[in-house]
């Protein structure tokens, strides 16, 4: 068993890649594409924020995974065709994204207007006031429910082995399939999860220790 | 300055100014000039529209009709071919820049320290190096006796301290006029004097101010002039003495001995 746990490892090595590159694309990605929506939401034209706020409703009133397999399967029906691993990154990314826009939008509303105020009065323009003025204090209500998110994202990368996408998952999977031992190895499964998200976290109570030093 | 500015121009020229939000008339054709270095009051009973006209002269409010001049250049909008079009909001900025702002409720903001707070607009609007910058701020720091509290963040100061340096943060861009919207409204009653100490020194040398206030018998030491607000007009205005003195306006004895009675 021992022997057939060892040679499993380097096709887990390669499932384990997988799901980082997932993790890190869709985080990435919905980090940029969320804090931009969340934004608009806040302060954009009232078009732009009806646009937003259905595409933040509708995909987070979906599962992830039925919106997963609607990707997957839907795209190809609307003639563009698409892998299974862009399908399914592509899923990811939308979830998150409408993730990252609700919780940006509530951290920059959450800032009292006078903020805003106090920074027209002596003269800063918008992005200014923006990023000198409002960003600073929205970020540490921004990081712990981002953090989160992007625990929930790695997490939700396992939904890819569904659609065929050989992630660590779907590389546990195989390897039970070939030794028939599943336990020790969705432990084994557990424990690499669960270390990539203690981490996040240890590193997320760095973060915030960063912005902690004021108080409003 | 190459400005050709006569120096009788007043700083600050309103005409026949007009505000409402929606079927709510709150500035009815108000009319002021403020000239250097004067400090002008403006009292009146809540709701009357004084925070609102004190707004609109440093664009936070936009108005309807009439006109706010700083040095001639009007705030709220621009003449391009005979008409007249609302500034928009890049264009606001630098004006904002040329009038200081004090508000009731201090408005600091808390993720900087005093020092870090008189120079942001320093280094962003006026361009400034940090070191530059850094003594300007100090400076006035100084001056609102804080310079002790450079590096505390503003949850570490006390209200009278907070506005201080709220006022600091005003004055250190050089404006043109300071607008005090009633600043010492939310203080603990021992924490007024300080305050009210710092705007007198600043009449003293010259700042011109308009204030909204409640505090009738700083208005009336510290003001050259006093004008009461009434449904969104100027219903009295004058010198101290004139106003307090006068009286014949029924609605301002009636103001003034309610306030008297507070």
């Amino acid at each position: 068993m021992l022997q057939a746990m060892l040679s499993s490892l380097p096709s887990l090595w390669r499932g384990l890649l997988v799901t980082i590159e997932v993790a890190v694309i869709v985080v990435v990605t919905s980090l940029l594409i969320g804090v931009v929506f969340g934004a608009v939401m806040v302060y954009g034209p009232l078009l732009l924020r009806l646009i937003i706020r259905l595409f933040s409703d509708v995909v987070r009133g979906i599962p992830v995974l039925v919106l997963i397999f609607f990707v997957y399967y839907g795209l190809p029906v609307t003639g563009l065709n698409v892998n299974n691993f862009a399908a399914g990154v592509t899923a990811l990314v939308l979830f998150s994204t409408a993730q990252v826009t609700e919780i940006t939008r509530g951290s920059l509303q959450s800032i009292h207007h006078g903020q805003m105020e106090a920074g027209k009065a002596i003269g800063l323009t918008f992005p200014q006031r923006l990023v000198y003025v409002v960003f600073p204090q929205a970020m540490r209500r921004f990081l712990p429910p981002w953090i989160n998110s992007v625990a929930d994202a790695v997490k939700g990368t396992a939904l890819l082995s569904l659609v065929g996408i050989v992630d660590l998952m779907l590389a546990i999977q195989q390897v039970i399939g070939r030794t028939y031992e599943p336990m020790p190895l969705y432990i084994l499964g557990a424990l690499i999860y669960f270390v990539i998200n203690y981490s996040l976290s240890l590193l997320s109570r760095r973060l915030e220790a960063r912005y902690a030093h004021f108080r409003e | 300055m190459s400005d050709p500015t006569p120096d009788n121009r007043p700083v600050v020229r309103i005409r026949g100014l007009k505000k409402s939000f929606g079927s709510l008339t709150v500035l009815d054709g108000v009319d002021l000039d403020v000239g250097r270095g004067d400090v002008v009051s403006i009292i009146g009973p809540s709701g009357s529209g004084k925070t609102t006209m004190l707004r609109c002269i440093n664009a936070l409010e936009t108005y309807d009709a009439g006109s706010v001049e700083i040095d001639g250049v009007e705030v709220g909008f621009r003449t391009e071919g005979g008409a007249r079009r609302r500034r928009s909001e890049r264009e606001l900025a630098p004006l904002r820049a040329e009038t200081g702002m004090v508000f009731q409720l201090f408005y600091l903001f808390p993720h900087l320290t005093a020092a870090e707070n008189v120079m942001l607009g320093l280094r962003k609007v006026r361009r400034m190096g940090k070191a530059e910058a850094r003594d300007v701020a100090l400076k006035w720091l100084d001056r609102v006796g804080l310079a002790a509290k450079a590096d505390s963040l503003p949850y570490q100061l006390s209200g009278g301290q907070q506005q201080r340096v709220g006022i600091a943060r005003a004055v250190a861009m050089g404006p043109k006029v300071l607008l005090l919207d009633e600043i010492t409204s939310a203080l603990d009653p021992e924490l007024v004097g300080e305050v009210l100490e710092v705007v007198r020194k600043l009449a003293e040398d010259g700042m011109t101010m308009i204030m909204v206030t409640h505090e009738m018998a700083f208005a009336r030491e510290a003001s050259d002039r006093i004008i009461f607000i009434d449904q969104g007009k100027v219903a009295v205005a004058g010198t101290p003495a004139e106003v307090f003195r006068g009286q014949e306006n029924e609605r301002l004895r009636a103001f003034l001995s309610r306030v008297s009675h507070t």
